[in-house]
């Protein structure tokens, strides 16, 4: 056997001249690994990414549209079924702690969401949305906004495996986390990465991507390590019976914990992002949705109950979005095909609660797909401006507009 | 900078072809397992544990195969085609069906397109995958259609809402056995009649529309794009083609992009590989788990299936997000920055003091100390080492099996150039 890799057999030598930059010791990891908690009242945003293309007319239901029914006989939810929250609109019946912080307008709804010309496909759709931009970029939205602060690899967590294009930067990203927490060697092993991983202006930007990922490891999971093995803050206020302990432990429930638990040990992070797979609904929609929505709903009533024990939900605000809707009209498989525009959720004490953005009528659909009436990207406005605390342009090049959806 | 030398020996990996496989389905055990039986029934348990065995057995035998041959070019192009028509076992979950799936895509992985898109089209594993078997004349759904123009042939924005629909009716009516992924085409529930796509009239059905795709200049234009993509850099620019015919000529991309013209993939991958843009060291990429764990097991002479811990690897394949089949999503596995994160160091640092333990060291082990950096660079094919890299290895010259978890671990290796 002989090593041939991708390139080896056109081995470059290519010499170019070394430059060395500063070295970092790992005690100075360490050090920057103690950095002062995130005062309370700092804002927190915990975006939530549900996978596959939610059926926002099954997520936010027109029951009472004589329309919706006669384009989905089989998979119109009846008004018993659902949870009506006004203008012949109701949430998804599995939804009951959504409707609850809906009762108590901590749950903004944006109706019509998408952008011109919607692109079915999920991985433009999923990419325009992440980048904020309706052209190809490398970047994603928050990537940019990590870039307008000062370095710090607290600042956005993603909880998974892989870094999300949403927090990919262009030369700085967010930080990955994997739910099981991190446990890197320690010792003489540890010294010996932390060397491999010191900066350098020789590295080309994936090579510096490379060593600050390494780098990153030590100062994350120095921090992060203790505070997982913590109990979750308690749901204090929440009644088990309709408690996200009645969900059982789905993936999304235990990335939450894991949120949770961070934020009450005051780790120094604006940024957070949780996700969900599955809603590629083309067969088989019903049961299959609102279980995925019944899990969506109940991880975040308990998390934000969870923010209040601990004194934070003033600061938190959750958005919930999805790559599009589907379309009006169920297939034949009792499922529904890629769509459109479809809600976001906005939840939070400091959000104006109810409906913003009007909902597109089934009687003007386009092509048989509902309209978009809302632009993605001024729901991302208020949140930069309201939670990211940044001017819109900075982060959405030529972008300006905002929805009312936060109280001062 | 492009020697004799180097033409010769890629030409040698490039043709390589496969080795006599003989009948791997029988000496790996990969068979139907029948219908799902029952929940409450005795045979489910059997069942499930065969199931899960023959998965693992082809994973294994897969990532040996790309270890342990001399030059494992189609083993390396079938890979990227996994990626590429990327179908799941996860929902398919029957080890023969997505075992006949990858065979399918080694049997065409570089031979003629056209061909390939034809047999894909009626896979078992892929129109299973993307609900082709609930698409039918009176209830269309368009799963398998949009994706076969959006990621298999044509590329985002090269068809119509339209298209997508006229094609959803050519390819209707499929039917698939799940356990065998058998394929039949069902006329009760077939669209008849003319359909127009890309603005062109015809009788298309799967096989006729698969061809006339892969024969289309956005396919021409777009798989060149996606062998780019993987085999040099995901980077936009580099695949652009000029506009004035002077700079074209000398275009990288230009030059694979006129070698697709035959949809003949061996000559479009020796066009890349003797191109400019392939050998410019400013198109490097972050190698994906599985090219990591295989070009250090080919260095360290590990073999995937007799290894101490082979569980162990998929496991690690899984943690680190690249399991073979197992892709994401339809539009495949990621790239570049979406390997590296906190996450990921730490499962790679791991990996590495495990894989030293049980590798072959000795191309280390003989050099003396001081030489040491040097042949590592050229046991792992590092074109250079930085000064931090260098100076973390000067501790450790003496302990071939430290230097060696240090090495595969550092930003170099990490980065292909």
């Amino acid at each position: 056997m002989k090593n041939i890799s991708r390139r080896s057999f056109i081995k470059l030598t290519s010499a170019s001249a070394v430059a060395l930059a500063h070295s970092m010791s790992i005690h100075e990891f360490a050090e920057a690994a103690g950095q002062p908690p995130l005062p309370v009242g700092t804002p927190i945003l915990v975006i939530v990414t549900l996978n596959g293309g939610n059926d926002g007319l099954n997520t936010v239901v027109p029951y009472s549209d004589s329309i919706y029914k006669s384009l989905r006989p089989q998979l119109a939810y009846t008004e018993e079924q659902v949870l009506p929250i006004g203008d012949g609109l109701a949430l998804n019946g599995s939804m009951i702690g959504l409707k609850s912080l809906w009762d108590k307008n901590q749950l903004a709804i944006v109706r019509g969401v998408g952008y011109p010309n919607p692109d079915r496909s999920h991985f433009s759709s999923m990419a325009i949305w992440q980048s904020a931009s309706r052209t190809p970029i490398k970047t994603g939205w928050i990537g940019r906004w990590i870039e307008t602060q000062p370095e710090n690899p607290f600042l956005a967590i993603s909880l998974g495996t892989t870094l999300p294009a949403l927090f990919q930067g262009e030369k700085r990203s967010g930080t990955v986390l994997p739910l099981t927490g991190l446990t890197p060697p320690t010792g003489m092993l540890a010294s010996d990465y932390a060397k491999t991983s010191k900066k350098t202006r020789r590295d080309g930007q994936l090579s510096a991507s490379a060593a600050r990922s390494m780098r990153d490891l030590f100062t994350v999971a120095e921090t992060v390590a203790p505070i997982l093995k913590n109990p979750a803050p308690p749901a204090a206020d929440l009644p088990t019976v309709i408690g996200g302990n009645a969900g059982g432990e789905s993936n999304l429930s235990a990335q939450f914990e894991t949120v949770a638990k961070l934020i009450a040990a005051g780790v120094p992070t604006r940024v957070w992002s949780v996700s969900l797979g599955g809603f590629d609904t083309h067969a088989n929609e019903l049961s299959a949705q609102s279980l995925l929505l019944g899990t969506v709903s109940n991880s975040i009533s308990k998390f934000m109950s969870q923010m209040r024990t601990i004194g934070r939900s003033r600061d938190v605000t959750i958005m919930v979005y999805s790559e599009f809707g589907r379309r009006v009209r169920a297939n034949a498989s009792n499922g529904t095909d890629h769509g459109t525009s479809g809600p976001v959720f906005i939840i939070g004490e400091r959000v104006v609660g109810g409906f913003h953005g009007e909902q597109p009528p089934l009687n003007a659909l386009r092509d048989g797909d509902l309209a978009v009436t809302t632009d993605f990207r001024s729901v991302y406005g208020s949140v930069i401006e309201s939670v990211l605390r940044t001017p819109v342009d900075r982060v959405i090049n030529g972008w300006n507009d905002r929805l009312a959806m936060f109280t001062a | 900078m492009l020697n004799q030398g180097f033409k010769v020996s890629a030409r040698q990996i490039l043709r390589a072809g496969l080795p006599d496989y003989g009948d791997i389905k029988t000496a790996i055990g990969i068979a139907d397992v029948g219908a799902q039986p029952k929940p409450d029934s005795d045979a489910l348990v059997p069942y499930n544990f065969s199931k899960r065995a023959q998965l693992r057995n082809m994973s294994l035998w897969w990532l040996d195969q790309m270890v342990v041959q001399e030059h494992p070019f189609v083993e390396r192009m079938t890979w990227f085609w996994h990626g590429h028509w990327a179908t799941s076992y996860s929902k398919v979950n029957e080890p023969v069906v997505m075992f006949d799936h990858i065979a399918r895509l080694r049997k065409h992985a570089i031979g003629d397109f056209s061909q390939m898109c034809e047999e894909m089209i009626l896979d078992g594993a892929l129109i299973y995958w993307l609900d082709g078997q609930l698409n039918t004349a009176s209830s269309p759904n368009e799963n398998l259609a949009r994706e076969l123009l959006e990621l298999f042939t044509l590329g985002v924005n090269h068809y119509s809402e339209n298209d997508v629909k006229e094609a959803a009716k050519a390819l209707s009516g499929m039917r698939v056995v799940k356990n065998s992924g058998l394929v039949t085409k069902e006329p009760r529930r077939s669209y008849f009649g003319t359909t127009t796509i890309l603005g062109v009239t015809g009788n298309f059905e799967s096989v006729t529309l698969a061809r006339f795709l892969s024969l289309t200049a956005a396919c021409q234009r777009f798989i060149p794009e996606r062998l780019m993509y993987r085999f040099i850099s995901p980077s936009a620019s580099m695949m652009d083609i000029p506009k004035k015919s002077a700079e074209r000529a000398k275009s990288s991309a230009f030059k694979i992009h006129q070698a697709f013209g035959t949809r003949q993939i061996l000559p479009t991958m020796e066009e890349l590989v003797f191109s400019d843009a392939f050998k410019d060291p400013v198109n490097a990429q972050v190698k994906s788990p599985v090219e990591w764990l295989v070009s250090v097991f080919r260095a360290l002479q590990i073999v995937p299936s007799t290894c101490s811990q082979p569980d162990l690897l998929l496991t690690l394949l899984d943690t680190l997000g690249q399991r073979p089949f197992f892709p994401p999503n339809v539009s495949g596995w990621p790239a570049d920055e979406a390997w590296l994160s906190v996450a990921s160091s730490q499962n790679l640092i791991r990996a590495a003091q495990i894989f030293v333990s049980e590798g072959d060291l000795s191309p280390l082990i003989i050099v003396p100390k001081r030489e040491r950096v040097d042949a590592l660079a050229d046991w792992l094919g590092v074109a250079e080492w930085s000064d931090r890299t260098r100076m973390a290895f000067e501790g450790a010259l003496g302990d071939a099996a430290r230097l060696t978890a240090l090495a595969i671990c550092s930003p170099e290796y990490l980065v292909s150039m």
